[in-house]
């Protein structure tokens, strides 16, 4: 019978680092993944010590639930992700980088690859906190920095604000975002909290592991705009509109409830995505295939609506979906923290000038806080029965 | 306590999104960016909740601005005042 398959927890330790290196250097497949993941640990297990022999060497499993809350089992080659890390480090110009400060949990694949396992591959210092669940922690590290990189979500930028007020970290020298829409909206706030980075949009997922394009802030004018795929990546759109791609860095199978998924070098994967190419070969997103629908015969694009509620709210937002009084689909946008009649007209004049009536939200609720999965994506599943929120506006149909 | 020229204006800022600082009683559905088809159903099921009218959909597609909002209700007893 063959071995099992090490299972690797995020504690938060110094322990981690070392045990993460041992894991890596070792010949034998292992999983990483964080402590508290919302997955059964019966699942886990049965599903690595499942692996066929192919897979239990020289392989790594992490998991992800992207914002389906749908567990995946990912499994990646530590060949495959050793190369993009390298060639991560040309595209993104990360030679004068000293250091990465890890304000994400390593069990992002994201964070995993960009960080440290670009710090293992570049002879990097990794800086782990844990980000703003410690904010002091975090703030001494940023204070610390030099020549430092930082991997961000977008929704971490309002508690930088909340958090840390208007300081400065000028030892950070770049800055990535990925794992949600790009805050374009934002570019001039980060800019400010960061005055001596390069910012950077990366797009990807998780079977990508996870990278496909990279491009600089300043190559792009809207949040939806993802550059140009890395050397040999390829993207097309069928005429389904989803984005789809074939990558040699790319995972090579997954698990999920239906068992195992191999992937084949020649197989065109599909990120959920929509979008298409367009000026300068600039790929575009224009939501996920969940996220655009029509309403009254008009396009409905909750990813553009989102990036229409940042220009005048700095909280957290999320919709979701319901259908209206007259059976047509619609959406409902959760804002949190609590929102003032103020911002409220503010959100609202935004939708005014921006979109017809039929784009507009049925309802714009107000949330103490927004509730997230443990990859740290906002649960779209519990927006509708949170507790604790209330009508601030709504359309009467 | 809120009159029903009040209660009017704060519905029509409500379904049209406007600004009080662009709010007239005299505004033309032309003037109101937003006063489009579905509008006109957002304004016709503000009027029933607010005023208990239920306007049919002739009365709601004929209004050609807030005037003939109030002409109509002034015609069914609500005290909204005049447009000018």
């Amino acid at each position: 019978m063959a071995a099992s398959v090490p299972i690797l927890i995020e504690r938060h330790q110094p322990s981690d680092l070392a045990a993460l290196d041992e894991a890596w250097s070792d010949s034998s497949t292992f999983a990483f993944l964080p402590e508290k993941s919302g997955v059964a640990e019966e699942w886990i297990r049965s599903s690595v010590d499942a692996l066929p022999d192919d897979l239990r060497r020289d392989h790594f499993a992490l998991l992800t639930s992207g914002s389906t809350g749908r567990p995946k089992l990912v499994i990646g080659n530590k060949r495959r992700a050793e190369a993009l890390a390298g060639l991560l480090h040309e595209v993104q110009n990360s030679e004068p980088v000293t250091m990465t400060i890890a304000a994400l949990p390593l069990t992002y694949c994201y964070s995993f690859v960009n960080q440290w396992l670009w710090a293992r591959r570049m002879k990097r210092r990794l800086v782990p906190t844990r980000g703003f669940a410690h904010p002091d922690e975090f703030r001494d590290a940023l204070r610390a920095a030099n020549a430092a990189m930082l991997c961000l979500v977008r929704v971490q930028l309002p508690l930088f604000h909340d958090v840390f007020g208007d300081e400065t970290f000028p030892g950070v020298i770049r800055v990535h975002f990925a794992g949600g829409t790009f805050p374009q909206a934002q570019l001039g706030e980060v800019r400010q909290r960061f005055p001596s980075a390069e910012i950077f949009n990366n797009y990807g997922c998780a079977e990508a592991m996870p990278r496909l394009t990279v491009r600089r802030a300043e190559e792009g004018a809207t949040a939806g705009d993802i550059g140009l795929p890395l050397p040999g990546i390829e993207l097309r759109t069928p005429e389904s509109g989803e984005l789809q791609f074939r990558s040699p860095y790319r995972a090579v199978a997954w698990f999920d409830d239906d068992g195992l998924h191999r992937i084949e070098d020649d197989q065109w994967i599909g990120t959920g995505d929509l979008g298409g190419i367009g000026d300068r070969g600039h790929w575009r997103l224009t939501g996920r295939a969940s996220e655009v629908f029509k309403r009254y015969g008009e396009k409905v694009s909750l990813p553009a609506l989102l990036e229409t509620v940042q220009t005048s709210w700095r909280g957290a937002a999320a919709f979701y979906r319901e259908r209206d009084p007259n059976g047509e689909e619609g959406h409902v946008l959760v804002v949190a923290p609590r929102a003032s009649d103020a911002d409220i007209r503010s959100i609202l004049q935004a939708f005014r000038s921006t979109h017809p009536r039929a784009q507009w939200p049925l309802r714009i609720e107000t949330a103490g806080a927004l509730p997230m999965l443990p990859n740290g994506k906002i649960d779209i599943t519990a927006l509708p029965t949170l507790d604790g929120k209330y009508v601030s506006w709504r359309q009467r149909l | 306590m809120t009159n029903d020229r009040d209660k009017l204006r704060e519905l029509l800022l409500d379904v049209f999104l406007l600004s009080p600082d662009e709010f007239r009683f005299d505004l033309t559905r032309e003037e109101i960016d937003t006063w489009d088809s579905l509008g006109v159903v957002s304004l016709a099921v503000g009027i029933h909740e607010t005023f208990g009218y239920h306007m049919s959909p002739q009365e709601a597609t004929s209004l050609r601005g807030i005037a003939d909002v109030m002409t109509l209700l002034s015609s069914k007893g609500f005290d909204v005042g005049q447009s000018g």
